[in-house]
């Protein structure tokens, strides 16, 4: 079974980046939103097992779509993958309930390694 | 005069990208540094004549100014705007003690360049796989007729911003390329976005 994921980041650049750092080990079923309302609105449609959410983003932004989802029940998995990730912004989205912080530029073990701990791989 | 952005929107917002990720990493060494929050304004990408990039520059008053010069696959010029508002504060969470000397000032600024100007274009060039070589920064001021002598005629400027949340320093950097070197990294960027 394919894994359904959303991956939601304003550049187009950062979305290429992220899907082509995914473990060839699994299949995906890719979602993508350019901006935090589109995510807010396929998380709203449809379910998703993994979300990779950049955060500085137009319309709504990433710490804005962590709180859609934190006030949800059952809220599926968030890897924060940001260029900003001074100690403040981490602490703000892991109270949030994200799973894990990447930096970017993304480096594909440590998304390798952080969807294993998350019992992906 | 005003000069057509040699980007298409793709590789202008690819490059915006970069150099925010760039930013980023510039940032959080000196955050760490000084133990503050740094606040990173969305890169701005245009194309300029000397006369324009020296307005772009200069606008500011009370300031000191930096220029270094880098060499490799791509070359070009970085040339750093600081406020002479708030260094001070700077200052003082690098551990300096006041009164600051001339050479604490000079040895700060040139400090301030490397840790924010050189990250920045080291992060920009390790993500566009392309090799640089970033030369000391010098302390210059600026002069209009010097300006127009530049060998980049119509050269893309890539312009970000570091702003200190908690004094009133800010710091503007502005990247130069030549034309030869634009044409390397749109291949780049072109790749990046297949």
């Amino acid at each position: 079974m394919s894994l359904s994921v959303l991956v939601a980041d304003d550049s187009k650049l950062s979305r290429r980046s992220v899907i082509r750092s995914l473990p060839q080990d699994l299949e995906y079923d890719i979602t993508e939103a350019t901006n935090g309302q589109e995510a807010i609105n396929s998380l709203s449609e449809s379910e998703f097992a993994l979300i990779l959410l950049d955060l500085t983003m137009p319309e709504v932004d990433g710490v804005g779509v962590l709180e859609f989802l934190h006030a949800r029940p059952n809220m599926p998995n968030v890897i924060v993958i940001s260029a900003d990730f001074q100690p403040e912004k981490q602490k703000i989205v892991m109270s949030l309930g994200a799973k894990r912080f990447l930096r970017k530029p993304l480096d594909k073990e440590e998304l390798a390694m952080a969807l294993f701990e998350l019992g992906y791989l | 005069m005003s000069i057509v952005l040699p980007l298409d929107e793709e590789q202008r917002d690819a490059l915006q990208e970069l150099l925010n990720i760039s930013m980023g990493q510039a940032a959080n060494s000196l955050a760490q540094l000084i133990e503050t929050k740094i606040d990173i304004s969305i890169p701005k990408i245009s194309a300029v004549t000397p006369t324009q990039l020296y307005s772009l520059l200069f606008e500011t008053e009370d300031a000191f100014y930096t220029r270094q010069s880098f060499l490799g696959d791509v070359h070009g010029e970085v040339m750093s705007v600081l406020s002479q508002a708030g260094l001070s504060e700077v200052a003082t969470l690098m551990d300096y003690d006041e009164p600051l000397s001339k050479e604490d000032i000079q040895e700060i600024i040139l400090e301030l360049c490397n840790i924010l100007a050189g990250a920045c274009l080291a992060g920009l060039s390790e993500q566009l796989e392309l090799t640089t070589n970033l030369n000391m920064p010098t302390l210059f001021l600026p002069d209009k007729a010097n300006f127009d002598e530049l060998q980049w005629q119509h050269s893309l400027v890539m312009e970000v911003q570091f702003v200190i949340a908690i004094s009133s320093f800010s710091m503007r950097v502005v990247f130069c390329l030549d034309d030869e070197s634009l044409a390397r990294m749109k291949n780049t960027l072109d790749e990046l976005l297949a």
